[in-house]
């Protein structure tokens, strides 16, 4: 019990380092917000056109779609600064001290996950604001905003996961910045952006299997239609799959870092 | 002695431009799996889009029914923004190492320590590019003839140097890799602030008028001209000119930068 | 007419927004001396090393290093100088090979003659044999070896070393004082900061004391030293025999209050020399002497008389040498 809650208050510490980390640099959080809201901004004006497309799901209108994708953009870019932010640590020799310190390693990746949580929340938040400032309605009213919100915040910390373990594994910040690109494009071979069934193929194929696509659909469905128990169920599935394997690479980077130092 | 005087300064100059260049290529051969994202992503990310939004040239005003010869030149050019990206994140990091101190405690005038980051991601932003085109050649896009293939790599390589110059003013500015999304963020903006998703007639009334006066833009059709048509003088000069500006701009941006680090 | 100064301040400051690391430096460095600039972390050091080499502006008076000012002519100072910093600033992807032929490059040296030259360094370090592996494989040790060998490659009659044995082992740290020595002796000046006692000790002609951004003391080891006084000899003697043993010792040098009552202490001007006087003395005198020490003032005892602390925790006894008789 005592082992339970000196871990508990060590993520703690370390979760609030990270949360204050996040919002004392600027420069980190405005790719977090600014980047999907550009990006959400382009192709609501690129391609609004394609709500007159056969087949495209009834919706108030191409922002109202589109939400659901720019949420899911900012919380990937969230988890992958997080693991950016952890491969600093390395590289500065702070996780050295970390290691060195009776503390279970673990709670060095769930402290660093605690601040990407509060990212996620932040830009579930943000989009939401931007949707009704633009004019894009909630279908499902208060309860379906909440629960994209709450799938949001844990999406950003099952990806957070992943992060921090490539940034275990490499210990080299700009090859984690590297797979930046890659985090994008895993979102476009889902359905954050388009409906699968206009997609091209292999795209379309790629899409239908996309663990991101089944979370896009329950974050998106309360807000074009309304609350569907099994657009939501499938995506905690998902979410508890990408969890899974977060855990499993960070446990094998960790045994890694502490064999290689 | 004065080392300065050794050799006469120009040939100095292009001899610390070249060893500048020469270590940066340590980056991706001596980094295992180094290159793979800057490779890779505009490719994925080329295949990505072209999944997503193929559909668009169903939509009346498409120049071209082939949205990967569309697309191909942006993915071009986004590689060429990853990539002169990464070479600002580089810069960031040697600030981090004491590396950059080592330079800047020579006799190299500022501006060549630049020139030796800038070139060096313009000629490493080629690598991902001939990757894309390889990838998309097969998917359907077009044939862009030898003159629109050199139009594309001549645009892909200066918006390597621009964006090598932006990197590197915000990793001068900032002095942390922290600074990386930043540096990606802005070069996205530039080349996809732009016709790069629909011709200008079916963009949103905002987004064209942003498209009408971003540089980028210009860029981005020169380099596409090719792929949907042909290239012509009319069709390539405007970029050329964008070129300029933008490289006379985020260049002198960087080497402010550069000249306020240190004395 | 005395040759100009390797490196001249006057009134140098550096301001981090509120915070004055440097207040008003004023130091002179000749050529061929060696400086140590002693002081603790967060003295002030590797600030005033940034300034002079030209890697951080200053916020207040001014500097000249080899004869150039350090803003005005900051291109013409950086050619005439080698810098080794405190971060060994090593790209860990090169080689010892290719980082030295660079810094030859960046120096503007010929292709042959940079190549030539980072050979023969990497041999005097003694990195031959490790010359083509990678940095990034080289223990701490090597890796200041090759710093210094970097900051050499075009032969400056000035070099700025930033602590360059912090971390090392002893070993180490002593193949790099006799590298500082050999350069000296050659005529180079050094300008060398560092927080270990010792080293100032040895190495260098002039110590400068910095602390909290002031110089508080300057001069040679042996005048600082002198400065608090001249050495004494400490007399364990026979309860007896102490008066007797006074009425000698206050004919060869001033008596010091004793610490107890078989215990006597007299100031020596001559240092060890005068010990065979005492010794002489005494023994005429019939006196048996227990132990009889050497007492110096240590670069330590002076560190404390100018800032009210120890530099390093485990010196803050008094450099003595027992004799026993």
């Amino acid at each position: 019990m005592n082992r339970l809650v000196t871990n508990l208050r060590v993520v703690r510490a370390l979760g609030l380092r990270s949360i204050r980390q996040t919002f004392r640099r600027p420069q980190l959080m405005a790719p977090i917000i600014v980047f999907p809201t550009m990006l959400l901004a382009i192709q609501t004006g690129g391609a609004a056109g394609a709500v007159d497309l056969p087949g495209f799901p009834p919706v108030q209108s191409f922002l109202q779609f589109m939400l659901a994708g720019a949420m899911m953009q900012s919380l990937m870019l969230a988890g992958n600064s997080g693991g950016i932010a952890l491969a600093v640590d390395i590289e500065m020799g702070f996780t050295d001290r970390l290691f060195a310190a009776p503390i279970s390693r673990y709670t060095i990746v769930l402290g660093r996950l605690a601040g990407t949580g509060a990212l996620g929340l932040l830009s579930a938040l943000w989009f939401f604001a931007i949707g009704l400032v633009f004019g894009a309605e909630i279908e499902g009213g208060v309860p379906g905003a909440l629960l994209a919100i709450f799938l949001v915040t844990m999406t950003a910390m099952a990806v957070g996961g992943i992060g921090a373990a490539i940034a275990l594994r490499t210990g080299t910040a700009s090859v984690v910045q590297g797979l930046f690109p890659l985090v994008l494009v895993v979102l476009f071979l889902s359905s954050a952006f388009f409906p699968v069934e206009l997609m091209i193929e292999p795209a379309r194929t790629i899409a239908e299997y996309n663990p991101f696509s089944f979370i896009s659909e329950g974050v998106r469905e309360p807000i074009i239609a309304g609350v569907d128990a099994t657009d939501t169920a499938e995506a905690l599935l998902a979410i508890a799959g990408i969890v899974g394997l977060g855990l499993l690479l960070s446990a094998r980077a960790l045994r890694h870092r502490l064999r290689v130092g | 002695m004065d080392a300065a005087l050794a050799i006469p300064a120009w040939r100095a100059n292009l001899a610390t431009i070249a060893a500048l260049m020469a270590r940066a290529k340590n980056e991706l051969l001596r980094v295992p799996g180094a290159a793979i994202p800057g490779v890779l992503a505009p490719t994925i990310f080329f295949l990505g889009l072209n999944g997503v939004f193929g559909a668009l040239t169903q939509l009346r005003g498409f120049e071209t029914g082939s949205y990967e010869s569309y697309l191909v030149p942006v993915s071009m050019l986004q590689g060429a923004g990853f990539t002169g990206a990464a070479a600002g994140v580089n810069l960031a990091r040697d600030i981090e190492q004491g590396w950059l101190d080592r330079l800047l405690v020579s006799p190299a005038p500022r501006w060549v320590l630049l020139a030796g980051t800038v070139l060096a991601a313009s000629a490493r932003a080629l690598i991902p590019a001939t990757f894309v085109f390889a990838m998309a050649l097969p998917l359907g896009a077009a044939w862009p003839g030898i003159d629109g293939l050199l139009v594309a790599y001549l645009m892909v390589a200066a918006i390597a140097a621009v964006a090598a110059c932006w990197g590197s003013m915000l990793a001068l500015r900032f002095k942390s890799q922290s600074a990386a999304p930043l540096m990606q963020v802005g070069m996205m903006g530039l080349i996809l602030l732009t016709t790069a998703y629909a011709p200008l007639a079916l963009l949103q009334p905002w987004l064209a008028d942003v498209a009408e006066i971003n540089p980028a833009t210009e860029v981005l059709e020169a380099a596409r001209q090719g792929f949907v048509g042909g290239v012509t003088w009319a069709g390539t000069w405007p970029g050329l000119l964008a070129l300029t500006g933008l490289l006379a701009l985020f260049g002198a941006l960087a080497l402010r930068e550069m000249r306020r680090t240190g004395v | 007419m005395s040759a100009p100064a390797a490196i001249a301040a006057e009134g140098l400051e550096r301001a981090f927004d509120d915070v004055l690391a440097v207040q008003g430096v004023d130091l002179e460095v000749a050529e061929g001396e060696i400086y140590g600039f002693l002081g603790p972390n967060g003295a002030g050091k590797t600030t005033m090393v940034r300034m002079l080499t030209t890697l951080l502006l200053p916020t207040g008076g001014r500097a000249t290093v080899a004869g150039y000012d350090i803003v005005r002519e900051a291109r013409q100072v950086r050619a005439s100088i080698g810098v080794a910093l405190q971060e060994a600033a090593l790209d860990p992807l090169m080689t010892g090979r290719e980082l030295i032929r660079l810094q030859a490059t960046l120096q503007g040296l010929p292709g042959g003659e940079g190549r030539q030259r980072a050979d023969d360094l990497l041999e005097r370090v003694d990195l031959a044999a490790a010359a083509d592996r990678r940095v990034g494989t080289y223990s701490g040790g090597m890796q200041r070896r090759l710093d210094l060998a970097a900051a050499l490659v075009h032969e400056p009659r000035l070099l700025f070393l930033d602590e360059p044995t912090t971390g090392l082992d002893p070993v180490s740290r002593k193949t790099i004082w006799e590298e500082v020595r050999a350069l000296n002796e050659n005529g180079t000046t050094v300008f060398l900061t560092t927080q270990y006692l010792e080293e100032a000790d040895q190495l260098a002609d002039n110590v400068g004391i910095i602390d909290s951004g002031r110089i508080v003391a300057e001069g040679t080891p042996t005048a600082l030293k002198t400065e608090l006084g001249n050495p004494h000899i400490r007399l364990q003697l026979e309860e007896g025999s102490i008066a007797a043993a006074e009425e000698i010792c206050a004919r060869i040098g001033p008596l010091l209050p004793p610490v107890d009552a078989k215990t006597v202490l007299v100031e020596v001007e001559h240092g060890a020399a005068d010990i065979p006087r005492v010794v002489r003395a005494l023994d005429e005198a019939g006196i048996e002497v227990g132990s009889l020490e050497l007492v110096r003032p240590s670069l330590d005892d002076v560190f404390v008389a100018k800032t009210g602390y120890h530099l390093e925790q485990d010196e803050d006894e008094s450099d003595s040498e027992a004799v026993a008789t």
